[in-house]
């Protein structure tokens, strides 16, 4: 009887000591192949918060390009060549509805991703104890300048559709999968309004450098102070949009607007071919043919003779460029000189033309005529009192100056689709087939109507 | 007399027993039923662990039997007998009756128990040496189970030298984590990876338009690795009633393999020869070309390269003369070899087994083939009455050489360039050494052949070891601890290259590439069980309880160079190098209790419960429980049974629940590595893991009858599944407005899988001079999705409108879908996995000295998703082209039956891969020790001639080189892509093996 009991207890401390205590631990296998977000939302270090600057800087290149290229065609810009697919020149010009499961959503995910991106930088930054007060304001200024930039392209491509703008927390797993129904375009002008300012009113706070390097296409803007003229441009754009010309005047006068100054002055967005890095998305070899971008024939017609814009922006084929039975363009955009040219965000050449519309709309139609001329001599057009006198102190027709000056100054740059909408000119859209339509804006891609079906 | 009162305080509660005995000696030799003495039989005291084995001559002797106690006589091959020893009675001479049914055969219950097959509960299937290699050499121990094992499903992916063998037990367990089971030999769990080589990376075939990741390499798996010589037993546990022991790992179910061993008595020495041949089993063939054919051809399929009036004119240049480039590509005949020694013995104490191999294979493409070294030495000893110990140990150098074959899109890939390669144009090397340009490909396969490298390497190390101690060894109970482990180490290396001044290389903006690849992975595993067996009021006893650990590291790495120096093979010297490397670790550890209860043989259940954690899922520190239950009822057992004509009825049912493991990196979310002018930056991922990912859980239920007639001449084992397997884990997609655009893993639905396993085995004629033994086996199965919480979802890979499989609630994961698609729904066609399989394993003895051996199987109602009628259309070489079975005046291979043309759908590429192939034959002669006795003096003591083959005959309609085939190498879905992978091969062996 003894002897089993004898034999059980050394028999379990044999056991035991086979299974020593940490026989029983399984390790927290954290990713050796890659950092953790895990690793920066908890007292991120300050290498780590000026890597996830420099990855905010690269993410807020995506999208925009897509966006180019698919409002430039439907605003009558450019038209998508594609030899492969033709729904680049029917779907997109209106020949049918446009697909929501379709191939005209790329810009969707981009935004809303550098959105999410840019807030997991500004969680990472307000919970670290190795940056100070005035640099965690820095990196919210930028952060939330960041996703205004992508939210009101993102708004503007949607229009009416919406975006979704509530996230209790966007880094909680839990609540990706309860997002926030969509706003109209209102409510999101408003969401994006509050960012921007979220965005300026931290910039005031943040000292007088940020915590992390700012890359090299932000040359002029790269302290709180500078950056927070980005901003305001920014949130000059927005204030266009939700026709509040006050506001929109107020944040002119403190952004890089210079009416005397270099019509591109501004940030931009780099490209090189080092590894890691990308190339310049809008970049077209001269005459390919397997999916060119060429430009709408209008354009190149109805531009008036001498502007020196259309030679800096396009580049004539060789052969003119037919797609499907849509008369042949005999230009194709031509903007960059190479793949590592880069791509202007916002430019001085844009906030004169603000200035200009701003004017128009309170009427001081001389600051407007005085702003537009600047615009027109640096295209080598003459100033509108020798070349149109009855522009000027007429107010409507200086909106349609403005208008035309925008088509040719920010050509294939995202606007002329915006500008004919919030103008409600879709209808002087020119169609090239009469099978084509104008779309007013996105549906909600067929992810999110499945989402909010099954979901919601 | 003496009187006791035992108590015992059982791990799982307290017992009381009582027990009296009177005791004598006794004796007697144990018999077969021809009375020949059978040496080295168990004669065990019934209710003890008090026994002895018999002498050369068959002799026992006893002492302190008790009065009417009952003794156990037991020796492998024969049915366990059990006698009552009468009062008085000191000689008893027992003959024991040859286990047809294998009844006596020991499976495994447990990690540290076992029970024999005439109690258990479960349907195991186990496969011995002789039934695994007995009969012919299949090159890998997977191929080598093929057809043997009722409920499996295994398939080659290609007939490529070395292996790559898909094995799904009891349909699939999962829809994109591994559905392969858990290998376990020598009892430790080993790697059975399937490594990326990149050959189908862009550089090389360009099957995949990435540079780094795979899925269509056409690797082996590393099984392979493993001489199918060395292994005495394969037990194959299903289904998780049978596998839950394995816990988090074994929802595919687990193979466990046991090495030979030495056994006690005189050294044996064992010398084989095997000298063979592999050729193709099939070829798809060919057709000829007129000038109409070549109109027609280029109106329906205009091709680059080439004009109708090129063709015209190289068609009227050969004269007639046709070139069949698939017997020239793939008509060699390789050489197959096989040499093993292995010498093993022992005495008492100590026992050993040694042997080494080497296996030299050629396959049927010029410079392929496959070559396996293997030493083993496997050592018991018994340290003392108590401690015993055991060691396993395994060097393997196993190689590769496998071609390019399967899908492409640089013209490499063999067969699929020669798919369109019409039969009038001669792209043979040129008496120069030049290949001629075959301009439509822009590659010359020939060239590939002869100068391209796709080489694996493989040094590989298991080790395992165990110790036995006996804390307690009483009358009627034992106490003991078994510890064990081991190591298994490997290092695959991959070596895939193309010269520079390959034809489409040159064509590359960096011409020449080379990558080189190491994989290094290290298992280890540790257990430790404490078992107590007592005997108490006629109820054998059994509580355990263990831990175990199990620890697997991957490092995976690879350089890839892009623009070689002339000959140059180093890619540091390339102009573009990209290297890449990926480290992958994983613990698991569980906790095991159980109970089993005996009664007399007549019932006997088992219940138990493991406990795992593993640092796989999102919560390292959560114990998942996964308990198993089960019961068998002997009948013929009990005393109200009477009956001369059923010698067996077992009922029995198995319960199980068992585990499987999320993928590596589920639940993480890593920050991606960007370059913006210059500098490093990191950004948030746009796919993220699930922090509360576990285990994807299966639970079966299994239930059947097994029954012998004729004391066990004719036996029947029946059984019915029914396996659900809970929270499958899929990608989730998300509202891509959060920015996120998927979870990677997420339960999203339940999959189900019933079916039917029936085995009969007979012997039908037992006479001395003809012995036939015969095994019939039956098995279906029927997956099917039964909940899914995200909307219908295609899953695996797959070729777009050429088959894609689909998620759906009430259909089987593993069904075919594509065009045409109505009302947004794709239509459903046959399903990958088949309907039914049955096999037909026959073993005749006869004239004394000739051994007959042969399996048949057949697989049933299965579909490929097949593109090879597709490529040999497209290049106007299909046999029946020209030919128009349809009468609408359209040739065939330029009919609907062409992707592209206006009525062509899906249903063309899901075609019927059901076949019947007689796997196995072979004719054994044993020469009689008379003949040769005197040649060698008294040294040799037998030797056996024979010639068998593998894969003889294969009868499908199928269109294809073989049946089985898989584009995308093992996966749960979206296997049964078959695009030109490396043809299979018949193999014919002459066997020599003699024993001294």
């Amino acid at each position: 009887m003894r002897h089993t009991y004898k034999s059980l207890f050394v028999g379990s401390a044999l056991l035991l000591s086979v299974s020593s205590c940490n026989f029983f631990e399984v390790e927290k296998v954290d990713d050796p192949n890659n950092p953790t977000v895990e690793s920066v939302l908890n007292n991120a270090s300050a290498a780590q918060i000026a890597q996830l600057g420099v990855g905010i800087q690269n993410v807020m290149r995506n999208g925009f390009t897509t966006q180019y290229q698919i409002s430039g065609a439907i605003g009558r810009e450019v038209i998508q060549s594609a030899s492969t697919d033709n729904r680049y020149f029917t779907e997109i010009l209106g020949t049918q509805p446009l697909d929501p499961a379709g191939i005209f959503f790329p810009w969707y995910n981009s935004y809303s991703q550098t959105r999410r991106q840019a807030e997991i930088f500004l969680l990472s930054a307000e919970a670290t104890s190795n940056l100070t007060v005035e640099q965690k304001a820095g990196v919210r200024g930028f952060a939330r300048t960041v996703q205004a930039f992508a939210s009101l392209n993102l708004l503007n491509m949607m229009g009416n559709t919406g975006i979704r703008t509530t996230f209790t927390d966007l880094n909680n797993p839990g609540d990706l999968l309860r997002p926030g129904p969509f706003s109209n375009y209102e409510t999101g002008l408003a969401y994006v309004k509050s960012l921007v300012d979220d965005g300026a009113s931290s910039l005031d706070k943040s000292g007088a450098a940020f915590a992390f390097p700012m890359t090299a296409g932000w040359t002029g803007f790269t302290t709180p102070t500078t950056f927070r003229r980005f901003n305001r441009a920014l949130a000059a754009r927005v204030a266009m949009y939700q026709k509040d010309w006050a506001t929109m005047n107020t944040a002119l006068s403190q952004s890089f607007l210079d009416l005397n100054g270099s019509m591109t002055t501004g940030p931009t967005f780099r490209y090189s071919t080092t590894a890691g890095d990308a190339t310049n998305p809008l970049f077209q070899n001269r005459n390919t043919s397997g999916a060119p971008i060429v430009v709408q024939r209008n354009f190149i017609s109805e531009a008036e003779a001498g502007d020196t814009r259309l030679t800096a922006k396009t580049s004539r084929r060789t052969n003119p460029r037919a797609s499907g039975n849509i008369p042949a363009s005999e230009f194709e955009v031509f903007m960059y000189a190479n793949n590592t040219a880069p791509i202007s965000i916002i430019r001085n050449e844009e906030l004169i033309l603000m200035a200009a519309e701003v004017a128009v709309q309170q009427n001081r139609l001389a600051d407007a005529v005085t702003a537009l001329d600047k615009v027109r001599v640096a295209a080598g057009l003459q100033p509108l009192a020798t070349a149109k006198p009855t522009v000027v102190g007429n107010q409507a027709r200086l909106i349609d100056e403005v208008l035309n000056q925008r088509r040719y100054s920010l050509f294939y740059e995202g606007h002329r689709w915006f500008d004919m909408r919030r103008y409600d000119r879709l209808a002087q859209i020119p169609k090239d087939l009469p099978t084509h339509n104008v779309f007013r804006e996105f549906p909600k891609p067929d992810a999110e109507v499945q989402w909010d079906a099954r979901y919601k | 007399m003496r009187k006791r009162l035992l108590g015992f305080l059982l791990l799982s509660g307290l017992t009381i027993a009582t027990a009296w005995a009177q005791t004598r000696t006794l004796s007697g030799v144990i018999k077969d039923a021809s009375g020949k003495p059978i040496p080295g039989a168990n004669v065990v005291i019934r209710g003890t662990t008090r026994g002895t084995t018999t002498d050369s001559q068959g002799r026992y002797t006893l002492s302190d039997v008790p009065a009417n106690g009952r003794i156990q006589i037991s020796n492998i091959g024969f049915l366990a007998t059990e006698k009552t020893v009468s009062s008085g009675q000191t000689m008893l001479d027992i003959s024991l009756t040859e286990d047809v049914s294998n009844l006596e055969e020991v499976v495994v219950t447990g990690l540290a128990s076992s029970i024999k097959r005439s109690n258990a509960a479960n349907a195991v299937s186990s496969v011995n040496a002789d039934k695994l290699v007995g009969t012919t050499r299949p090159a890998t121990l997977d191929n080598a189970l093929a057809g043997k094992v009722v409920g499996a499903n295994i398939v080659s992916n290609s007939g490529a030298p070395g292996g790559g063998v898909s094995v799904r037990l009891r349909g699939i367990s999962s829809i994109n984590l591994t559905t392969e089971p858990l290998y376990v030999v020598d009892g430790i769990i080993i790697n059975n990876s399937q490594f990326n080589t990149g050959s189908g990376s862009r550089a090389f075939s360009g099957a995949t338009t990435t540079s780094n990741v795979s899925s269509q390499d056409q690797s082996a798996n590393r099984l392979a690795d493993l001489n199918p010589a060395d292994v005495e037993n394969v037990e194959v546990l299903k289904g998780p009633s049978a596998s839950a022991i394995y816990g988090t790992r074994a929802n595919a179910g687990v193979i466990v393999i046991t090495t030979k061993r030495g056994k006690s008595g005189k050294t044996k020495v064992n010398f084989g020869q095997d000298v063979g041949w592999a050729q193709a089993l099939r070829f798809l063939g060919s057709s000829n070309w007129d000038n109409a054919k070549i109109d027609k051809f280029f109106e329906v399929y205009g091709i680059s390269g080439y004009t109708p009036e090129d063709y015209k004119r190289l068609l009227a240049e050969s004269n007639g003369r046709t070139w069949d480039y698939e017997k020239l590509a793939f008509g060699e005949k390789g050489m197959l070899r096989n040499t093993r020694l292995s010498i093993s013995g022992g005495n008492e104490r100590t026992k050993f087994f040694i042997s080494g191999g080497l296996t030299d294979e050629n396959g049927i493409m010029k410079r392929t083939g496959f070559n396996r070294n293997s030493l083993r030495a496997n050592i018991d000893h018994k340290l003392s009455d108590r401690i015993d110990v055991s060691m396993s140990s395994s060097y393997i150098n196993s190689s590769s050489s496998r071609g390019f074959l399967g899908n492409d899109n640089n013209g490499v890939s063999i067969g699929y360039n020669i798919a369109y390669i019409p039969n009038f144009i001669d792209i043979t090397r040129r008496a120069d050494g030049s290949y001629p340009t075959w301009e439509y490909t822009g590659q010359n396969p020939f060239e590939i052949i002869d100068r391209g490298d796709n080489l694996d390497r493989t040094n590989r190390f298991l080790q395992s070891g165990s110790a036995t101690l006996y804390l307690m060894k009483k009358e009627k109970s034992t106490l003991k601890l078994l510890a064990s482990g081991g190591v298994d180490f490997l290092l695959t290396e991959n070596e895939t290259y193309f010269p520079d001044d390959v034809e489409f290389q040159k064509q590359r903006a960096n011409p020449g590439a080379s990558r080189f690849t190491k994989n290094r992975s290290l298992y280890t595993y540790v257990q430790s069980f404490l078992t107590y067996n007592t005997s108490v009021n006629g109820l054998d006893l059994q509580s355990q309880v263990g831990a175990l650990r199990n620890v697997q590291s991957l490092d995976l790495s690879w350089i890839q160079g892009e623009g070689l120096l002339a000959g140059q093979r180093n890619p540091l010297t390339a102009a573009v190098r990209t290297p890449d490397q990926f480290f992958q670790r994983s613990q698991d550890v569980a906790v095991d209790v159980s109970q089993e209860v005996n009664w007399k043989d007549r019932i006997i259940a088992r219940a138990g419960v493991r406990f795992d954690r593993s640092s796989l899922n999102g919560d390292n520190t959560k114990w998942y429980a996964f308990p198993r239950a089960n019961v068998a009822i002997n009948l013929t057992r009990f005393d109200f049974f009477q009956s001369n004509i059923i010698s067996q009825l077992k009922p029995r049912v198995a319960f199980g629940r068992t585990g499987g493991v999320p993928a590596f990196g589920n639940y993480f979310n890593s920050l991606g590595s960007v370059v913006y002018d210059g500098r490093l930056g990191a950004v948030a991922p746009t796919s993220v893991g699930l922090t509360s990912v576990g285990p994807e859980t299966a639970q079966e239920i299994e239930g059947g009858i097994d029954i012998g007639f004729f004391n066990n001449r004719l036996s029947l084992e029946a059984t019915y599944y029914d396996k659900t397997v809970f929270n499958l884990l899929n990608p989730f997609t998300l509202s891509p407005g959060t920015g996120v655009t998927s979870y990677r893993a997420f339960p999203v639905g339940n999959l189900q899988n019933r079916g039917i396993e029936l085995a009969l085995t007979a012997n039908p004629v037992n006479k001395s001079n003809f012995n036939w033994t015969t095994t019939l086996q039956f098995w279906n199965n029927r997956s099917k999705i039964t909940k899914l919480d995200i909307p219908e979802a295609y899953v695996g890979n797959g070729f777009g409108a050429f088959g894609r499989n689909r998620l759906r609630v009430g259909a089987s994961p593993t069904a075919w879908y594509g065009t045409p698609i109505v009302n947004g729904q794709p239509t459903m066609y046959g399903d990958a996995q088949p309907k039914f399989q049955m096999s037909w394993y026959n073993s005749v003895r006869f004239l004394n000295n000739f051994d007959f051996s042969m399996l048949w199987h057949t697989s049933q109602g299965n579909y490929n998703s097949s593109l090879n009628l597709e490529l040999k259309d497209e290049g106007g070489t299909s046999p029946d082209w020209g030919k128009d079975d349809d009468g609408d005046g359209i040739p065939n291979g330029a009919d609907e039956r062409l992707f592209g043309t206006p009525n062509n759908n899906t249903s063309y590429f899901i075609q019927n891969a059901s076949a019947i192939r007689l796997r196995e034959v072979a004719l054994y002669y044993n020469i009689p020790k008379t003949a040769f006795g005197k040649l060698f003096g008294n040294t040799v003591q037998g030797i056996r001639l024979g010639v068998s083959a593998q894969n003889v005959l294969l009868f499908s309609k199928y269109f294809g080189y073989d049946t089985e085939a898989s584009n995308f190498g093992n996966s749960a879905t979206g296997f049964g892509v078959d695009l030109t992978p490396f043809p299979s091969s018949r193999r014919t062996f002459f066997h020599l093996s003699v024993d001294f």
